[in-house]
């Protein structure tokens, strides 16, 4: 019997903080104004969001045992986010074309690409994310990356310019009437690497 | 007091219904797949993919200070090149073998050959994989995750396995293996409620937007939009369907009449997926698991097997 009631504490734990990480998820949306919704529930469930955030001692200061103690079990228990998945809506996909320009004058077109199919979904996950407002400190370094990964095909490369944008899918009705999909160019850096300086500009 | 009582009984029993070990059987044998086809389909990229910064796609250790400052003790492909480092084997050698140490435990799981410590390794390197290329990281990671994790803590081996022909082990205690299998069980409602919730909350998937979008977007279009053009008038019906099977789910599968045709739909709805769309990991992994929590036939005990599994339990338990 004793056994039996760890058992029980654990699952009522266990499951409380994947409940806690779910209940987030939502509620995030919900705050985001990405739901059917009406505005008027935004505040509320922004302070929902941050009540279970709390739960997950997502307030605690970075270095408190507690919140890295219930992070690490999380992760490990491969819980550490929800189950949001195309939702509320699916969103737009990204891609990022590489300019580069040769020595001589030349200016050819690339992307980053990998070798099989579970790998290149995963790179699209990738540059999904980038797109993301919480990524935008990490932006310019992944695209530098992955800029450089094109790079060591194309030694002879003066200058990359990568163009990072969405791709705006047509609705059914659009694509109906003849419309495809278009690019709209988000923001594009610069990287001169014969001299390994970089510039960067947003658009 | 005789309510709380009660209702503790009641929870006790819920929580450890007597089983037999076949769902462990299919959740070792669907993961162990799961694991090899995982490795082998990341094999041409697995070094590019994990190499340090400069050797690859992007650098490892970016996804890696990702992860560290949620917390240091999550594992880490790093922790085995660091490894590798103190014993002079260079960074491309340690995640190849890692790479074949994972791919071994897959084919292990799937053999029943040292369940336990394939079953550990499986979860730790595929952890180690997951963290070390958040940023690359989908789906299907934190399901395999999952999966791995409540296969590391069950009663392993199960009585198909390798392990079990080899050395003839104790049947296991049917009241933990049935603790286990509702904790997968419980796991997979709460996916299927907030994945629900969260697509009834968004427009798109009442009129078939949503459908349209996620098949016609690279890289899941893998059939033409000129196609799926005609088939415009389902995709409503479609959308619909998906929201309330993935809502219902928590309620229909568990009652006699609906759990089975809940469960088909469900497993349709996941081979829909990875046929149309080319997820084939994220498919397997969720097939495998609403299988091994859900799936046919062993969903009770039949009595004679209960009464087998009782007289073994008294014995061992008569001093």
């Amino acid at each position: 019997m004793g056994a039996k009631r760890i058992y029980a504490a654990w699952a009522g734990v266990h499951f409380f903080l994947i409940a806690a990480v779910c209940v987030a998820g939502i509620f995030s949306l919900v705050a985001d104004g990405l739901t059917i919704l009406p505005s008027a529930f935004d505040s509320y469930a922004r302070k929902g969001e941050l009540a279970a955030a709390s739960v997950l001692g997502k307030e605690m200061a970075a270095s408190n045992p507690v919140r890295r103690g219930i992070a690490t079990y999380l992760d490990a228990a491969g819980s550490q986010s929800g189950y949001t998945f195309f939702a509320p809506n699916v969103p737009g996909y990204h891609r990022l074309i590489l300019e580069l320009y040769y020595h001589d004058g030349r200016v050819e077109y690339d992307s980053p690409h990998v070798s099989g199919g579970a790998a290149a979904l995963r790179l699209d996950s990738l540059l999904d994310r980038l797109a993301e407002p919480g990524y935008e400190p990490l932006r310019e370094v992944v695209v530098k990356m992955l800029a450089f990964s094109v790079w060591q095909e194309h030694r002879d490369v003066e200058k990359i310019r990568a163009i990072f944008g969405s791709v705006n899918q047509p609705g059914i009705r659009d694509f109906e009437h003849g419309k495809r999909e278009s690019f709209q160019p988000l923001f594009s850096f610069d990287f001169s690497l014969r001299n390994k300086e970089n510039q960067s500009t947003t658009r | 007091m005789t309510w709380l009582r009660r209702w503790w009984k009641r929870l006790m029993d819920f929580l450890f219904p007597p089983e037999t070990d076949k769902w462990l059987a299919v959740l070792r044998i669907g993961l162990g797949l799961q694991v090899a086809v995982y490795a082998l389909f990341l094999k041409s990229d697995w070094n590019y993919l994990f190499a340090r910064t400069g050797s690859g796609l992007v650098s490892r250790e970016l996804g890696e200070a990702i992860t560290s400052f949620d917390s240091r003790l999550i594992p880490k492909l790093g922790w085995l090149v660091a490894l590798g480092g103190h014993i002079g084997i260079g960074e491309e050698t340690v995640l190849s073998v890692a790479w074949a140490c994972l791919l071994c435990a897959g084919c292990c799981l799937l053999l029943g050959l040292f369940c336990r410590p394939a079953a550990i390794i499986a979860w730790f390197l595929h952890l180690c994989a997951a963290e070390s290329g958040g940023l690359l990281a989908y789906g299907a990671d934190n399901f395999m995750t999952i999966g791995l994790f409540y296969l590391m803590l069950s009663p392993l081996p199960d009585r198909y396995s390798l392990d079990h022909r080899l050395v003839k082990t104790k049947p296991k205690d049917p009241q933990l293996l049935g603790f286990w299998r509702r904790v997968l069980q419980l796991h997979l409602c709460f996916v299927y409620f907030f994945g629900g919730l969260a697509k009834c909350l968004g427009s798109g998937w009442w009129d078939g937007t949503n459908l349209w979008r996620s098949m016609t977007r690279p890289p899941f279009n893998i059939i033409s939009p000129d196609v799926l053009i005609r088939f415009k008038y389902l995709l409503p019906i479609l959308g619909i369907s998906i929201c309330l099977l993935e809502l219902g789910y928590v309620f229909f599968i568990w009652m006699k009449k609906t759990g089975s045709v809940w469960l088909v739909c469900i497993l349709g709805m996941h081979v829909a997926i990875g046929l149309t769309m080319g997820m084939y990991l994220f498919a397997l992994v969720m097939i495998v698991l609403n299988l091994a929590a859900f799936g046919p036939d062993f969903g009770s005990l039949s009595l004679a097997y209960r009464q087998r599994f009782h007289a073994v339990f008294t014995k061992q338990l008569t001093p």
